[in-house]
């Protein structure tokens, strides 16, 4: 809202400079979003929140002022003269729904029209509101003054002289002053002839009966409506106006009669006309009063600093409220102005901001012990550390993405209701796809060719409780992994994806993971793709993308993916035990076995261990050859195999005994052992 | 017998020829062949030219053979002592050389580990954590994105209608009523409800959070960071040193804060919390809009009618609003890191495009 002093200044003095004025009434709820012009011409810009709509006019902010320096505030001048036959002759209102129009006040003013006197049209200006007529202006200026709006109606356009006050019919039509014609349907308040809308009740008056040139008496509208009525309707009409901005938050009730009185002042002080003697004053559910309880010493106790019972009536009263004093606590009748306060906690917020938030001392809440991460957050980071350390760099994609770029592989995605874009029209259901292959290609449009990313976040699908989510984490390798002038480039396979997922069990102490081909993602290459399975579940996948994945997103080299549940991965068992370390050294064989390809090297290796007995400690593959000596469509993998007793050294006997039984077990399965 | 002197004169004559031969000779080594040409010319077994001068000898008589005998020793320990030093100094610079030869180029690249990073809001959002822990407080993460009106806005004084709900356009699922929350608030209601100690709460709940807004200072999504704190006497001053505390902790000391009145649903008294301009000290810029301030985060006293709602889904009175306050706040992580680095477009923390996120080094 936007305050001129000098206008200010009509309400209150206040001992202040311009922006020292502005600062302080940020610290009271009215924050300082700009100061314009010097001295007695400076406007301040002041942002209130929504809740105070009391505030969103200059004599509400004097009111703040008067509270803060302790001046008084001086009201408005609501006297007029009157002229002519009683209002009531002239017009004649109705209130068919109360529930929509708790009061309705009016006027009956005759007007001579014209432009405003150029300091009120300054004013108006000031405030960002633009002149159009003495008799438009005057209600505008009373809404930026004293916050009620109000509207003026040519009553020689009021069929009848009648306003009636009712829900929109079927049918209703209604051209507002915006000149946009509107079929009016569900629940809208309008304020009628006694045919056709004339108005929409709080929000926008109609053509039909707008002040013109020739308009010599006008039918003054201020009315208190229902702020769910105006707030449901201006929603429905996508309509947002200064009245109905005020209406919906909650005018104050009492304002009517003054509003029409201080228009009558104003009209009378400009010389554009008198009103006619009488106030018309509807009002079929009368006001309750409003109040409650204020006990001083639990202000003391929210705010943390002793609150003196005196400065606490002081600001109480200040802002308005009726303060009866009673041992304890307080009986307090609230202004019809502040909706926004209900019950005890409100008064001690209005307490509290005029003691100053700033003069409350700093503390801090005693120590009720320590806390730390939870091993699930602590074993979180440690993924992220993990894969940060393995030359990975973290990204964010959004949880939204296309429903139509999820393919016919994709498991089905919620999908929103109301999203931003198609785009962005469902919810991910897995962080590889799309997310990370968009990042990779938003990247190598940029000219990027190596990509090393990994993503944490949840993916969303649903179950039969409903929607569901859950935390993973997903990588993507694509191009060299650390090129070098020293070395011809290498690209990133198969391999490094499996391994960064190998590394992270490693550094969980998750595990042991398996890998099988059977059940992975469409969207990968069916010969380099595996299910990874931990705990006795699958967990995920780790592959290469399918060839006509990668030519369909523009890819350019191989690029391999894994995204795995972070539950299970995280849920580590507790702290390793120790296990004393072998005295006696380890004794190492290798093997070569000769193979068909497609025979999996983990079955081998099963098999390995199988045979050799308690002994063996670790067998791995150390080497893989396909060529000469080797028949084609096979290949010779060469196991290492590592004995240790950790109480006593191995004699030769024993370790080349179990070698034999290995060597013995893999013929016997029809396997070649090279070298034997 | 003058014949008996003329053998050991000729001897002792030929030395200074035979000395002069060996320095041109050794002068003239260049390896350590060269050096055992000189060492068999002077002294091999058979033929060495300083060995038959010794085989010699035996014509001389014994005094004589002594005489010249101890001069030829002379000589002979000083051939080897120099063949000696002169075969260190070969070597030497054979080394040398040799070290030549395998030298680098110290200004070519060297071969880097593939450098991986953590995101700039993951930073930001751990030492968060991090402080607040050091604070002994719980982080509360394990709620859900997907959420339902009742957590959203109902329970936290946003009934039906209210206008505060204009401020956070939210998105909803097709189909039902699930929406995806719209702040991390929902965490105070959440773990109010399944708080394993009532009534304390001592929790930070960072996440990320959905809005109908894209420009470029809003994101449809963004990250927040929540933070209750409930039991008896809790007060206004405690919820201001806790801000001071970590706004200190995560900015330094050198910015000062300030706290202003301010308004949200579920907080009251509601105020908000300003930070010197981290840009430009304080004495007004573009980013402060001229202020000296930057809002930093929301914060409040717990609204009674939050314990209200939350002890009526409970069924019973587990947060007494006589007995029991507390207090909220909750800020933008991306605020935290846009104000740290001068990032201008929040949307860059979601591009993830490589030539951002690799900018930040920790």
């Amino acid at each position: 809202v936007k305050v001129p002093l000098s206008w200010l200044r009509e309400f209150v003095d206040f001992p202040a400079e311009p922006r020292q004025l502005g600062e302080d009434l940020t610290f009271v709820g009215l924050a300082l979003e700009g100061l314009e012009g010097r001295g007695s011409d400076a406007v301040l810009d002041l942002d209130v929140t929504t809740n105070r709509v009391d505030c969103m006019n200059v004599y509400g902010v004097a009111r703040e002022v008067s509270v803060l320096y302790g001046v008084p505030l001086r009201p408005p001048d609501f006297s007029f003269p009157e002229a002519g036959p009683p209002a009531s002759e002239a017009l004649e209102v109705t209130i068919e729904a109360p529930d929509l129009c708790p009061r309705f006040c009016a006027r009956v003013l005759d007007v001579r029209l014209g432009p405003s006197p150029a300091w009120f049209r300054d004013r108006l200006e000031a405030v960002g509101v633009r002149p159009i007529n003495n008799v438009v202006d005057l209600t505008n200026y009373v809404m930026m003054e004293m916050g009620h709006p109000s509207h003026a109606f040519d009553l020689a356009r009021v069929p009848g002289g009648k306003l009636i006050v009712r829900w929109s019919r079927e049918g209703d039509r209604l051209t507002t002053l915006d000149g946009v014609g509107r079929i009016l349907s569900g629940r809208v308040g309008v304020v009628a002839g006694t045919e056709a809308a004339l108005a929409l009740a709080g929000i926008m008056g109609g053509a039909s009966s707008e002040v013109s040139d020739e308009t010599r008496t006008v039918a003054l509208e201020a009315a208190w409506w229902d702020p769910l009525s105006i707030r449901r309707a201006s929603k429905a009409l996508g309509m947002h106006t200064e009245a109905s901005h005020r209406f919906e938050r909650g005018a104050d009730p009492e304002a009517p009669p003054d509003a029409t009185a201080r228009i009558a002042h104003l009209l009378a002080k400009i010389g554009a006309g008198t009103a006619r003697p009488g106030l018309i004053d509807c009002r079929p559910v009368p006001r309750a009063r409003r109040a409650t309880t204020f006990r001083p010493a639990r202000a003391s106790a929210v705010l943390g600093t002793p609150v003196a019972e005196e400065r606490a009536r002081q600001i109480l009263a200040g802002l308005g409220f009726g303060v009866k004093e009673r041992p304890a606590a307080w009986d307090v009748e609230i202004p019809s102005w502040r909706s926004d306060v209900g019950r005890e906690a409100d008064l001690i917020e209005e307490v509290g901001r005029h003691v100053g938030v700033d003069r409350i001392p700093s503390t801090v809440p005693p120590s009720r012990g320590a806390e730390g991460l939870r091993p699930t957050q602590v074993a979180t980071r440690a993924v992220r550390e993990a894969l940060v350390g393995a030359g990975l760099t973290e990204v964010i994609n959004y949880s939204f993405v296309s429903d139509a770029e999820a393919g016919p592989h994709a498991p089905p995605r919620l999908r929103l209701a109301n999203p931003l874009s198609e785009e962005q029209g469902a919810l991910r259901s897995s962080l590889v796809m799309p997310g990370l292959v968009t990042t990779l290609r938003a990247n190598l449009r940029q000219g990027r060719r190596d990509v090393r990313v990994f993503e944490m976040g949840r993916v969303f699908g649903s179950t039969s409780h409903g929607p569901a989510e859950e935390p993973r984490v997903a990588i993507l390798l694509a191009g060299a992994v650390a090129p070098h002038w020293s070395a011809p480039r290498g690209t990133a396979d198969f391999f490094d994806a499996k391994g960064v997922v190998e590394l992270l069990a490693r550094r969980l102490g998750a595990g042991p993971f398996t890998f099988e081909t059977d059940g992975a993602p469409g969207f990968l290459h069916p010969g380099k793709a595996a299910v990874v399975s931990f705990g006795g579940r699958p967990r995920g996948f780790v592959g290469s993308l399918h060839p006509d994945v990668s030519e369909a997103w523009e890819l350019r080299d191989e690029t391999v993916v894994a995204e795995l549940e972070l539950e299970g991965l995280t849920r580590a068992p507790a702290a390793a035990r120790f296990r004393p370390l072998p005295r006696s050294p380890a004794v190492s064989r290798d093997v070569s076995v000769v193979s068909e390809e497609g025979i999996p090297a983990a079955e081998i290796e099963a098999r390995i261990r199988g045979a050799a007995g308690e002994l063996l400690k670790e067998v791995s593959v150390v080497d893989r050859y396909v060529g000469p000596g080797v028949s084609p469509g096979q290949r010779s993998l060469t196991f290492s195999l590592v004995y240790q007793d950790p109480g006593r050294t191995l004699t030769g006997e024993e370790v080349q005994a179990s070698v034999d039984r290995v060597v013995a077990s893999l013929r016997a399965a029809g396997l070649e052992i090279r070298g034997e | 017998m003058p014949g008996s002197d003329r053998p050991a004169e000729g001897i002792v004559r030929e030395l200074p020829r035979l000395r002069q031969d060996f320095d041109a000779a050794l002068a003239d080594v260049r390896d350590s062949e060269g050096l055992q040409e000189v060492r068999t010319r002077f002294l091999g077994r058979k033929s060495g030219e300083l060995t038959l001068l010794f085989g010699r000898l035996g014509k001389l008589k014994d005094e004589q053979r002594r005489e010249v005998g101890r001069e030829l020793n002379t000589v002979k320990q000083e051939v080897e002592s120099r063949l000696e030093a002169r075969r260190a100094e070969l070597e030497t610079r054979l080394r040398d050389e040799r070290l030549l030869r395998d030298r680098v180029d110290v200004t070519l690249p060297g071969r880097v580990p593939p450098v991986g990073r953590r995101h700039s809001l993951t930073v930001v959002r751990e030492q968060l954590e991090d402080i607040f822990v050091s604070m002994g407080y719980e982080v509360y993460d394990s709620f859900p994105e997907i959420d339902d009106d009742f957590h959203c806005f109902e329970a936290l004084n946003m009934p039906p209608d209210h206008p505060a709900r204009d401020m956070q356009d939210t998105f909803y699922l097709e189909g039902g009523a699930a929406l995806l929350r719209t702040h991390t608030s929902t965490g105070q209601i959440r773990y109010m409800l399944s708080n394993p100690h009532p009534p304390r709460v001592r929790i930070i709940c960072p996440g990320k959070v959905y809005r109908r807004d894209d420009d470029i200072t809003h994101s449809p999504m963004f990250q927040q960071l929540e933070g209750l704190v409930v039991g008896p006497g809790i007060t206004l001053a405690d919820l201001k040193g806790t801000i001071e505390a970590f706004l200190r902790a995560l900015f330094g000391a050198e910015y000062p804060v300030r706290f202003r009145s301010s308004f949200f649903p579920y907080t009251e008294p509601s105020v908000e919390a300003d930070l010197g301009c981290v840009v430009c000290g304080g004495r007004g810029c573009r980013v402060c809009k001229g202020t000296g301030w930057l809002e930093i985060l929301g914060s409040g006293m717990v609204h009674p009618a939050v314990f209200e709602a939350v002890n009526q889904r409970l069924g019973r009175v587990v947060y007494d609003p006589e007995e029991v306050t507390g207090f909220a706040f909750g800020l933008g992580i991306e605020r935290v890191a846009m104000m740290r680095h001068g990032v201008d477009d929040i949307r860059l923390f979601y591009g993830n495009d490589l030539r951002f996120l690799e900018q930040f080094h920790k």
